[in-house]
């Protein structure tokens, strides 16, 4: 059920697409007046129709092979939907979702060591005090490699105490360099 | 000058201890920011770029060349230990080499990608240093349609990747397709399905949504699994075998390796592709060539040799027509293209005329390297390998945090971020409907030259479809993959047949 309720939102989703998002700009007078000019909805335009007959005949085929079925139902697909926000799978997406968006006010230090330290709480690793020995030493090892050996501006933070600690740490490195 | 006057010039070069050395360095260098996921070969040879200022040009072209073949292949150990390809040319690679590693045999992928690496790099060196003026007149009479059925060709694998299941494998190409439609168009630069957001006008990186599609999900997966990555899933402990696979196996891909290493050198040399379209056409060409296709993706050899070998080869292809015509091949040519014209270097026809020196030694440069290479990724694989001694509990952090790092790398861009983890769970999505990531991935890769082409080949022919493929490249090429296209939707639509009327 969860297969065809998705081919079923893909396919809105083409629809709406292909109706409102092709074009959100209008295309220049002259490509529109050259009359050998391919207009720049063309190529879209035309892969969403595949997309939206590939995925119909998707849909007949899912309704077709499972008919009948127990589990093709929206009894079946609600239980199954309850037992996915009680996963550690749906933990674990957000985790990596609330990382991406903390990743700017935190920055790399802070976000880095919270997304080891929980994932790895997630993941099964019950020695908590290891894990978090082990979040910081991993943390400032990807900061050398890549903020110190190859100068990858790494974000710093919007927060002002996460932005005070990166330009401290900053500054140590650069005071270390200076002695080497 | 003649070829031997050429080859003994070249290695003139390198037979100066520091210049030795420092291609020594540039291939630890390259193959470690190669493994580095999201420090492209581009970045790679942007990094090495400041050692170069103390050099003369000579040694610096040399240098960079060191890096950037060594950066490609070095790709390959992250892509086949954790399904991060270090590079996005390595992509590819992940579809073998990562169930072979799962399955223990992490050495032997290893192995065939680094032997595979040298076969391409060494051959295209040859090809460069031979036939420099001739491939390069031979690339500029490709024209749009030319290039346009060389990308078709590439996508008509989709009905090849996974012959038990067609139709979603074809939605998956297709839906790559349309994600590479994302952003302003680069032809008349219309905006085109951003639903408003500024971050996608530029269009969707490749390199996170690889990444997301590739790591993120991968990590996803065993989250969802929780549990630890047993010794035996992994590579033997953090232990990676050495030993090489065996003359039978290596015959077994000699002509895959050849195959692979003439159309990766022609691909590097047709200006805006590049090594990713390489691996991705060749790995594509050669589940056609296969008596075996439906083995393809499970982890074989054939795979890993069919990617590895055109990604290498591409990069000697990439050199042609930056030292014979000055014009760079790719990214990372442009990138050595710069380094020469601050060294004060006339790029451009004359140049192998007047210089040869530049010519012979890149080709001995590309010679050592990748010979050398082989020895050195070894080693380094064998550090990475140790990684995955370590509890899943620690790794599948680690990969999820390099992965942020190799999308924010990029750009410096948290947007990019954003569409790897977007790209994450829609892999993951992927996954339980049972399309195809790798479909959806080849689709983004070649969706936008095959657009460009296409529309610069209509204008050209004057809105001409048929006269767009009247010539003789673009016209073979197109019937080829038509009937590619189609044989196995209507092989398989036969073999069901086939039952009922025995019935």
């Amino acid at each position: 059920m969860f297969e065809l309720i998705l081919n079923v939102l893909l396919w809105l989703g083409l629809a709406y697409t292909y109706a409102f998002h092709v074009l959100e700009a209008p295309v220049p007078v002259k490509v529109l007046r050259n009359p050998y000019a391919l207009k720049p909805d063309v190529w879209p335009n035309v892969i969403i129709v595949l997309l939206l007959i590939c995925v119909t005949i998707n849909i007949v085929r899912i309704v077709v092979k499972n008919r009948g079925k127990a589990e093709f139902s929206l009894g079946a697909f609600f239980a199954s939907v309850g037992a996915f926000f009680a996963s550690r799978l749906f933990l674990g997406i957000v985790i990596v979702v609330a990382t991406c968006f903390v990743l700017e006010p935190l920055g790399f230090m802070g976000t880095c060591f919270l997304m080891l330290f929980f994932y790895g709480m997630l993941l099964g690793e019950r020695k908590v005090v290891r894990l978090f020995v082990f979040s910081i030493l991993i943390t400032l090892l990807l900061y050398v490699v890549f903020s110190v050996l190859l100068s990858v501006n790494l974000p710093r933070g919007t927060i002002p105490q996460a932005r005070n600690f990166a330009l401290w740490l900053e500054s140590v490195v650069s005071q270390a360099q200076s002695l080497i | 000058m003649s070829t031997f006057a050429l080859l003994q010039s070249g290695f003139s070069v390198l037979m100066d201890p520091y210049v030795f050395f420092m291609v020594v360095m540039a291939i630890v260098m390259g193959t470690i920011f190669g493994a580095l996921p999201g420090v492209s070969s581009t970045m790679a040879v942007a990094l090495g770029l400041p050692f170069t200022y103390s050099m003369e040009p000579v040694p610096a072209i040399v240098f960079l060349v060191a890096i950037y073949c060594s950066a490609i292949t070095g790709g390959s150990i992250t892509a086949i230990l954790f399904k991060i390809p270090g590079v996005p040319s390595s992509a590819p690679t992940t579809f073998d080499g990562y169930p072979m590693a799962q399955r223990g045999e992490a050495g032997k992928a290893l192995g065939v990608a680094l032997g595979a690496s040298a076969v391409g790099g060494l051959f295209s060196a040859f090809c460069m240093l031979l036939l420099s003026p001739q491939l390069t007149q031979a690339a500029l009479s490709f024209g749009p349609s030319d290039l346009f059925a060389i990308t078709f060709m590439g996508l008509s694998i989709l009905a090849c990747l996974d012959s038990s299941n067609i139709l979603r494998t074809i939605i998956s190409g297709l839906f790559g397709l349309l994600l590479a439609c994302v952003g302003q168009d680069k032809m008349y630069a219309v905006q085109r399905m951003t639903f408003g957001s500024k971050e996608l006008l530029a269009g969707l990186e490749m390199i996170p949504v690889l990444i997301g599609v590739f790591a993120v999900t991968e990590v996803l997966k065993q989250t969802r699994k929780s549990d630890r990555l047993d010794a035996k899933q992994g590579v033997g402990g953090g232990r990676v075998n050495t030993k090489m696979p065996s003359l039978a196996e290596w015959l077994k891909i000699k002509w895959v390796m050849l195959r692979c290493s003439i159309i990766g050198t022609i691909i590097g040399i047709l200006p805006g592709a590049g090594a990713t379209i390489a691996s991705f056409l060749c790995y594509s060409t050669e589940t056609k060539f296969s008596k075996h296709p439906e083995k393809f993706g499970t982890g074989i050899i054939d795979g890993i040799a069919a990617s590895e070998t055109a990604n290498n080869a591409a990069t000697g292809g990439a050199m042609v027509p930056l030292l014979s015509l000055g014009i760079p091949g790719g990214n990372a040519a442009a990138v050595m293209m710069s380094a020469l014209v601050l060294k004060g270097v006339q790029l451009g026809p004359l140049l192998l005329t007047n210089q040869p020196q530049y010519l012979s030694a890149t080709f001995a440069s590309m010679l050592v390297t990748n010979i050398l290479m082989v020895i050195v990724a070894m080693g380094i694989a064998k550090v990475f390998a140790k990684i995955l001694a370590i509890p899943y509990s620690y790794l599948g952090p680690i990969i999820v945090m390099l992965a942020i790092i190799g999308s924010y790398a990029t750009n410096m861009s948290i947007a990019d971020v954003k569409i790897m983890a977007i790209a994450g769970i829609v892999g993951l999505i992927f996954a339980v409907c049972r399309f195809n990531s790798a479909a959806m991935i080849l689709g983004l890769v070649l969706g936008e030259i095959c657009e460009n082409n296409f529309s610069r080949a209509y204008t050209i022919s004057r809105a001409d479809l048929l006269g767009m493929f009247s010539r003789p490249i673009a016209g073979t090429l197109m019937a080829l993959s038509i009937a590619l296209l189609v044989y196995p939707i209507v092989a398989s639509f036969f073999r069901k047949k086939k039952p009922s009327a025995n019935a």
